[in-house]
């Protein structure tokens, strides 16, 4: 069991995630724009619609119109979820001693890698429960909501707690794990290291990447499609020709049988 | 089972306009191989279909859910009644998961369901400024209705605009010869009033500007056609009225993709046929968001240009001759003006040149509330529920305290909107199109 657990199944759950990802993503595109959908006021110039998609995706600027509070807890679970990624990724390939690449000693890297880490894991997991009430708080909301929604928001808690658990209670053997991940993506994969709570929340996070890209939390990826077809340029008349943007327009000189206009 | 709040069009009605009815027991199937097909068509639909994490912001920014309470009427449960089967037979999620991935089956209720709801939404696009994946309710429903009517299932209203427009051009059924009547008593009333010859021509050929009213401008809103003829006489242009296409709205785009097209070609057919280099399309909103949005995607490319009256009447605005009118006025924005169709600053522009007092409504420009007659509901049998859909609109406009104008213009906003501010109490308020104030502030000699 652990055999797979640990050196079969993560290349599984990786496979299938980005596969899927990669699937789905070409799915949308196979399908045409017969009509552009533009939503106006839009951007001008192809800076201002990656601008503005930008400004979306770091501000989440359209949930935070006429904002009922939804916005920030929203806002913080994604912030503090890529914020986790991030430290996952540098605090365990330097040992948590990142920090000494910007003159910090070792003791004080692995204090800050600490203070962030817990600030992020109960942001986030602040911002679940507080979703998760909301889903069943608001009555529009728990009506809309099927098992599957609250399904993703208890394994992200399942996931933030072992991982929490990690860094406070028990504290695990950081060098080992990185051992055991350096090994998976070399692809020679040695044996998962026998921590229980480490392989659980291992365990999940592939689960979670088996998951993701056939449900709703593919809208990572659905956000950037839709989005630019948002702040797609309207189509301009006469075909093909540029006139400006934004302001008034101007006709094509019109004399014929008329006063100059 | 429940009953759609509209009338629906016969069997025999249909398919006097080429939509035969499918037999009741092939419909679920029709309707479910339908949708496989449109989802091949049109990347919105599958992508707002797919995107969706049912967190509900919505809610509070519909004006259709606020004034009804109707749960089908709040966007995200609207666009479920549709994401559901769409689950249920197009993605592995639903395939696997079932009903725990919110996967449900086609039955007989569902086409009721999409008949009374989907047409109970304005196409007005407000949830997706809201949304935070900008998820575009209306694009669900324009799929619905177009899936609805292809199965022959429609509102007789649409059934019978769609009958109008192919036998005479224009939805309201007006023949050539009523049309050059009432544009003769136009004539008849601007040399009354003042004492100069404006011509309305109609059919002219060799005309550099093909001018595309909204039909309701030669029957109930005269005074939005003057106001365009007047400064179309100011300005000396050599422009005219095509009896083929006597109408800026397009209700294919309300009911059914394949009408939509055929109604636009009507525009560049007559635009062709004229040589018109420029064409303008007067007060509608749907009709707008249908030509400058549609045309291309519909009908190939297009070798005129295509404008709003309202965008050419701001150009022209500063250079005019104009007594501004001593009124106090406000400005609605129509749904298709602003979301849809980038028409935001320039009516703003020709009002505060022609009125003493403009004061904005809250919220306005793209954050808008809709008439909520918007998409074409304007079928008398669902007056109740349009007056509902109404509501935040008389709110919003009680909230301006005394006003002597209510600027509406497109010609849905102005068959909804003076019965909708009757029904909530608002008394003495004059409203009309933008055009209309236009022709009474130009100064001719």
């Amino acid at each position: 069991m652990l055999f797979f657990i640990g050196q079969v199944f993560p290349y599984i759950a990786v496979a299938v995630f980005l596969l899927g990802l990669v699937w789905r993503v070409r799915s949308w595109l196979k399908v045409p724009v017969p009509f552009q959908i533009t939503l106006f006021p839009a951007p001008h110039s192809l800076t201002g619609r990656v601008t503005a998609v930008g400004k979306e995706m770091l501000l989440f600027s359209s949930l935070r119109r006429g904002d009922d509070g939804l916005w920030f807890w929203a806002w913080l679970m994604h912030i503090t979820l890529a914020m986790i990624i991030a430290g996952h990724i540098v605090g365990i390939y330097y040992l948590t001693h990142q920090f000494t690449l910007i003159g910090l000693t070792e003791a004080a890297s692995s204090q800050v890698s600490a203070f962030l880490g817990a600030v992020a894991g109960v942001g986030f997991f602040m911002a679940l429960i507080v979703l998760l009430y909301r889903r069943m708080a608001i009555p529009e909301v728990k009506r809309l909501s099927d098992p599957a929604d609250y399904f993703e928001l208890c394994l992200l808690l399942t996931i933030v707690i072992t991982g929490m658990h990690m860094r406070t209670v028990s504290e695990v053997n950081l060098p080992v794990i990185r051992e055991y991940l350096g090994s998976l993506m070399m692809l020679r994969p040695v044996p998962i290291p026998q921590e229980w709570i480490f392989v659980s929340h291992f365990f999940l996070v592939n689960v979670l990447m088996l998951y993701f890209p056939f449900s709703k939390l593919i809208h990572m990826a659905g956000f950037i499609v839709n989005r630019a077809m948002l702040v797609e340029a309207a189509p301009s008349y006469p075909t093909g020709e540029e006139h400006s943007h934004g302001g008034i327009s101007r006709d094509a000189r019109v004399s014929k049988g008329g006063a100059q206009l | 089972m429940m009953k759609p709040p509209m009338h629906v069009a016969k069997a025999k009605e249909v398919e006097a306009i080429g939509f035969p009815l499918t037999a009741e027991s092939e419909q679920p199937f029709q309707a479910i191989s339908k949708l496989g097909h449109l989802k091949e068509e049109m990347r919105s639909l599958m992508v707002m279909l797919e995107t969706c994490t049912k967190c509900g912001k919505c809610a509070e920014q519909c004006h259709s859910y606020l004034g009804t309470q109707d749960y089908y009427n709040f966007p995200a449960a609207r666009a479920e009644l549709m994401r559901r089967v769409y689950k249920r037979y197009f993605t592995l999620q639903g395939k696997l998961f079932g009903r725990f991935a919110g996967a449900e089956d086609f039955d007989g209720e569902t086409l009721t369901k999409w008949l009374t709801y989907f047409y109970q939404c304005n196409e007005c696009r407000r949830c997706a400024l809201f949304c935070p994946f900008g998820i575009d309710t209306a694009e669900v429903t324009i799929a619905a209705r177009h899936i609805l009517s292809e199965l022959g299932i429609m509102p007789r209203f649409m059934q019978g605009v769609a009958a109008n427009m192919a036998k005479t051009g224009n939805n309201m059924g007006l023949p050539k010869l009523a049309v050059i009547d009432n544009a003769e008593f136009m004539e008849d009333e601007m040399r009354e009033e003042l004492g100069i010859d404006i011509k309305i021509p109609i059919d002219k050929p060799d005309s550099d500007v093909l001018y595309i009213p909204s039909s309701a401008d030669f029957f109930t809103n005269v005074d939005t056609m003057i106001g365009a003829a007047k400064l179309f006489y100011h300005l000396g242009l050599n422009w005219t009225i095509s009896t083929t296409v006597l109408e800026a709205a397009n209700f294919g785009l309300l009911f059914n993709l394949d009408v939509m097209k055929e109604h636009n070609r009507r525009l560049t057919d007559a635009a062709h046929t004229l040589g018109a280099k420029l064409v303008i399309q007067g007060e509608c909103g749907h009709g707008w968001r249908a030509a400058k949005m549609y045309t291309q995607g519909a009908n190939g490319p297009v070798p005129f240009q295509i404008r709003h009256i309202l965008d050419f009447a701001a150009e022209h605005i500063d250079h005019l001759p104009l007594q501004k009118l001593p009124i106090r006025a406000t400005l609605h924005d129509p749904c298709n003006y602003g979301r849809a169709g980038d028409l935001i600053e320039q009516p703003r522009k020709v009002l505060r040149a022609i009125v003493d007092e403009f004061v904005e409504m809250t919220p306005n420009r793209e954050e808008n509330f809709c008439c909520g007659g918007g998409s074409g509901l304007l079928m008398e049998e669902m007056k109740e529920i349009r007056m509902q859909l109404g509501k935040k609109k008389a709110d919003q406009v009680m909230a301006l305290g005394s006003l002597d104008y209510l600027v509406i213009p497109c010609s849905i906003c102005k068959a909804q909107l003076p019965a909708v501010m009757d029904y909530y109490g608002v008394k003495d308020l004059k409203m009309g199109g933008l055009m209309d104030l236009v022709g009474k502030a130009l100064v001719l000699k």
